[in-house]
């Protein structure tokens, strides 16, 4: 069974880069631009990892996360976060929400389904 | 009838006691008319029996009895008392003029029928009283006199000794009573005393006379002696009374009046006229020049009252109130400039000064009256020979040439302009002329306020000069602010002298003006500039703020496409999606390069941005330098490779772990060993040492390449600076790489430098990184 994976970036670029890497490795993807709408797809899909940018245009990546983190439906799945900013506020921000992870930007091309698919178990 | 026979009787009684007593007496009525009067009254007070019996007694000779005290006695005392005795009555008598009457009363108690009368016996006792007065001061004269009253017979035997005469020799009167004279005499003097005695018997008188005395304890003093006989009533001598007294002091005074001869022979000398004056005002003594300048003679002059010289050409009202007013409460005027028409040298404007001073012991006063006629020097002054005149002045001592020179010396800031005491001017400083924008031929001799249009007319500057100057004679940094005609508003700083130039006379004032305009606006701008400058520091502060935030933004816009250029190349050059040509491969590969290059650059740029703006943070942990100083070469390893340099890397065993931000110590070792492999031409050889220093590790980064020439080191960290070589594509540098290793381990608290002997000659980077680090983070 394919794995899936939601991938929420307001930059559609990011976007179809991330979801063609991780289609072309056997991930069924589902895309979000912003946080609520991240927020609706994952209960309704319940995908086995979410890829969410830190920036988002309604909401910080972290908030949106924390929200996945209160449903039940949710609140288990690995949330892998995409952040140009390797600042120790941010990564904080991060370590906060549990069974979460992080990678750096830009993103390394030849190994990015690689290290995301280690974040599932 | 009974009346008048009673009246009659009683009047012949009264006659009858009243005529037998020597002294004045006179009757009284009850009604205190005269009754009758004693002859001796009638003489004494020179009246007549008519115009006296049946008067008044007030009312006698022009009512010259109408006395206070006289009617008190008998109109009070006497009606309570009956007596009086011995009631003593002083009074000028129109007849007799000031008198002293003792005056005694009676009412006599007569039989019943006979009317009741008082006696008043009067008594001239002016003479007595006078008498004992003298008696009683001339004992008191003798008992006090510091002077020596001695009596003696005419054999020489001292009879009477008084205080003065112990205090002067140091015997006391029981000593010396009996003694005979000539125990005073000091050898060689015994003869003087017989002579005396001799010269006073002949009726001669001794007064004054100078002389040498002994006194008890042996010391010979100068003693001033007059001697007089003392005659009986029948003028026979029977007797001597010497009076004298000490005058060795006077004696040494006389000395000192002998060397004040000598400072008359200076006044005779003095160029300028003087004139010494007693304390009455008349002269003693005039200088020669006195008699020339004013053309009097001494004859007519030494003891005559100064106003009567000449004519009374001196009756001066000016002078009088010197000589008069000022001179008796200040001892001393200086410089008092008197203008007069003096009859025999027409007018003139005199200098006058004085001096008191107190001659000898006593309180003998004389005045010297110095009397310079500044006339014509006041003209030559005026006119252009002023400078000329300076010169001699100047030249006139030696000691008056330094004073004024150092007055000169210590007064200049330049301007500089020296008036005379009519604040003319005298000379300037070239500076003067420069500063205001006058020509000398303008300015000498001007009067100092209407220079240069009369710009100086300041009432400030004519405050100090005709006020505070003549009082202190000196003045510092007195601000002026005023609008000059040449110059405009300005802000003048002034300092003044005022010397005196020939013996105290001619007086000239050195002002100083210093244009202090700009610096008091320096001064008052300064404040404003530290208000000026703390508002730019908020405002660097807030700017350094805003730029650090504007690039943070800026990295992040920039990243984010460059991000997605970067990715889709790299999937398109891995084919992906599918195969590309060769040509489209290529190309591909040329955008992700330069792709890579630009994202480089941009996060250079915005570490460079940080370091500067002191935002750069380290996050030190503890880093084993000896195993990542071996790893960090594997980095470049395959440019090394590909160029086929040789890598020589000297890594020192007991090389200590630090403290340490990793990535951007990585990031240092990284860019220099990345420098050397570009800039050193294949086959060359390049390297790494690294040791322990003390507290620091030193590395050092060489190679063989390219070198740096002398004129381009002061460039290399600048920033964009790079060296194109035949070995180096522009595109494989940014050009930050060395500015940024260089803030980064200046960040550390390191050192960083560049050695190159020249181009083609290699390069050494040496820099240091402490093993603890002096940040605190």
């Amino acid at each position: 069974m394919r794995k899936k994976a939601l991938v929420v970036d307001d930059n559609a670029n990011n976007l179809m880069l991330e979801k063609d890497l991780l289609e072309v490795a056997g991930f069924e993807v589902f895309v979000a631009e912003n946080g609520a709408s991240a927020i609706a797809i994952a209960r309704k899909e319940k995908p086995d990892i979410i890829i969410m940018d830190v920036r988002l245009p309604d909401m910080r990546g972290s908030v949106a996360a924390s929200i996945l983190r209160q449903d039940k439906e949710t609140s288990a799945i690995p949330i892998i976060f995409v952040t140009a900013s390797v600042m120790a506020e941010g990564k904080e921000e991060i370590k906060a929400i549990t069974n979460s992870g992080f990678i750096g930007k830009p993103i390394n091309t030849r190994t990015f389904a690689k290290e995301i698919s280690q974040f599932i178990k | 009838m009974s009346g008048k026979r009673s009246e009659k009787i009683s009047q012949e009684y009264a006659e009858s006691i009243i005529n037998t007593v020597r002294e004045p007496l006179i009757v009284l009525a009850q009604d205190l008319r005269v009754v009758t009067a004693s002859r001796s009254f009638y003489e004494v007070f020179k009246v007549n029996p008519k115009e006296t019996v049946g008067q008044l007694i007030y009312d006698l000779g022009n009512k010259q009895w109408d006395i206070p005290k006289l009617r008190e006695l008998l109109e009070d005392i006497l009606q309570k008392k009956t007596t009086f005795d011995d009631y003593e009555v002083e009074h000028v008598f129109a007849t007799i003029g000031r008198r002293v009457m003792l005056l005694n009363a009676r009412r006599i108690p007569s039989p019943p029928e006979k009317p009741k009368v008082i006696l008043l016996a009067i008594e001239d006792i002016t003479k007595r009283k006078s008498m004992e007065e003298s008696y009683t001061s001339l004992a008191a004269i003798v008992n006090t006199s510091v002077d020596g009253i001695i009596g003696k017979t005419l054999q020489g035997d001292i009879v009477s000794w008084n205080k003065g005469a112990e205090k002067i020799y140091g015997y006391t009167e029981k000593e010396m009573h009996g003694k005979n004279i000539s125990l005073l005499a000091p050898p060689g003097y015994e003869e003087e005393i017989i002579n005396q005695l001799e010269k006073l018997q002949a009726g001669e008188l001794i007064k004054n006379h100078e002389t040498k005395r002994i006194r008890k304890d042996g010391v010979v003093i100068d003693i001033s002696l007059t001697l007089s006989a003392i005659k009986d009533n029948s003028g026979n001598i029977y007797g001597v009374s010497a009076i004298m007294h000490d005058i060795t002091a006077q004696k040494k005074a006389k000395q000192v009046l002998v060397v004040s001869e000598y400072s008359e022979s200076i006044i005779n000398t003095v160029r300028e006229p003087l004139i010494v004056l007693d304390q009455d005002l008349r002269v003693v003594t005039a200088s020669r020049s006195f008699y020339e300048v004013f053309k009097v003679k001494p004859e007519e002059t030494v003891g005559q009252l100064i106003y009567d010289l000449g004519n009374k050409q001196w009756n001066i009202p000016k002078l009088r109130e010197l000589l008069e007013t000022i001179l008796p409460q200040k001892a001393t005027f200086d410089n008092y400039v008197v203008e007069h028409d003096f009859s025999t040298i027409g007018r003139r404007i005199m200098l006058l000064n004085a001096r008191q001073i107190e001659r000898g012991m006593g309180k003998e006063r004389i005045i010297l009256l110095a009397i310079e006629d500044i006339t014509e020097r006041k003209e030559i002054e005026d006119g252009l020979e002023k400078t000329r005149k300076e010169l001699e002045v100047i030249k006139k001592s030696e000691d008056e040439a330094r004073e004024y020179a150092e007055s000169i010396i210590n007064t200049i800031r330049e301007p500089l302009i020296a008036l005379d005491q009519d604040l003319r001017v005298v000379s300037v400083s070239r500076s003067f002329y420069e500063v205001f924008k006058v020509k000398p031929e303008e300015t000498v001799g001007q009067l100092i306020y209407d220079l240069g249009n009369k710009q100086w007319d300041i009432p400030k500057l004519r405050e100090l000069l005709e006020t505070i100057l003549p009082q202190q004679t000196t003045f510092d940094n007195y601000e002026v602010e005023h609008d000059f005609a040449t110059i405009g508003q300005r802000i003048m700083l002034l300092n003044a002298r005022q010397i005196q130039r020939v013996l105290g006379k001619e007086r000239i004032i050195l002002l100083a003006i210093e244009d202090i305009t700009e610096r008091r606006e320096i001064e008052n701008g300064l404040e404003k500039a530290h208000e000026e400058l703390k508002e730019l520091a908020t405002e660097l502060k807030r700017a350094a703020r805003v730029k650090s935030e504007f690039l943070a933004n800026m990295s992040h816009e920039l990243r984010t496409p460059l991000n997605s250029i970067n990715g889709f190349s790299e999937v398109l050059y891995d084919e992906t999606f599918g195969p590309l040509n060769e040509k489209q491969r290529q190309y591909v590969n040329n955008v992700l390069t330069s792709g890579k290059h630009l994202l480089l650059l941009i996060n250079q740029i915005l570490d460079m941005a940080k370091v500067e703006a002191g935002k750069m943070k380290l996050a030190l942990s503890s880093l084993p330098m000896k195993s990542l100083l071996n790893e960090i070469p594997m980095l470049v390893a395959d440019m090394v490779s590909k160029k086929k340099l040789e890598m020589l890397l000297e890594i020192a065993d007991d090389l200590p772990n630090i403290e340490g931000d990793e990535l951007k110590v990585k990031e240092i070792i990284y860019n220099l060993l990345s420098n050397a492999v570009k800039f050193t031409p294949e086959g060359g050889k390049i390297g790494m040492r690294a040791k322990r220093a003390d507290s620091e590790i030193e590395i050092v980064v060489w190679d063989t390449g390219v070198g740096i020439a002398p004129e381009n080191m002061g460039k290399i960290f600048e920033g964009f600076f790079r060296v194109d070589t035949p070995y180096s594509r522009v595109t494989e540098g940014t050009g930050l790489g060395l500015p940024l290793s260089k803030k980064l381990v200046e960040l550390h608290g390191g050192k960083f430098s560049v050695e190159s002997e020249g181009l083609n000659k290699g390069t050494e980077v040496r820099f240091t990184l402490p093993i603890i680090s002096g940040k605190v983070v």
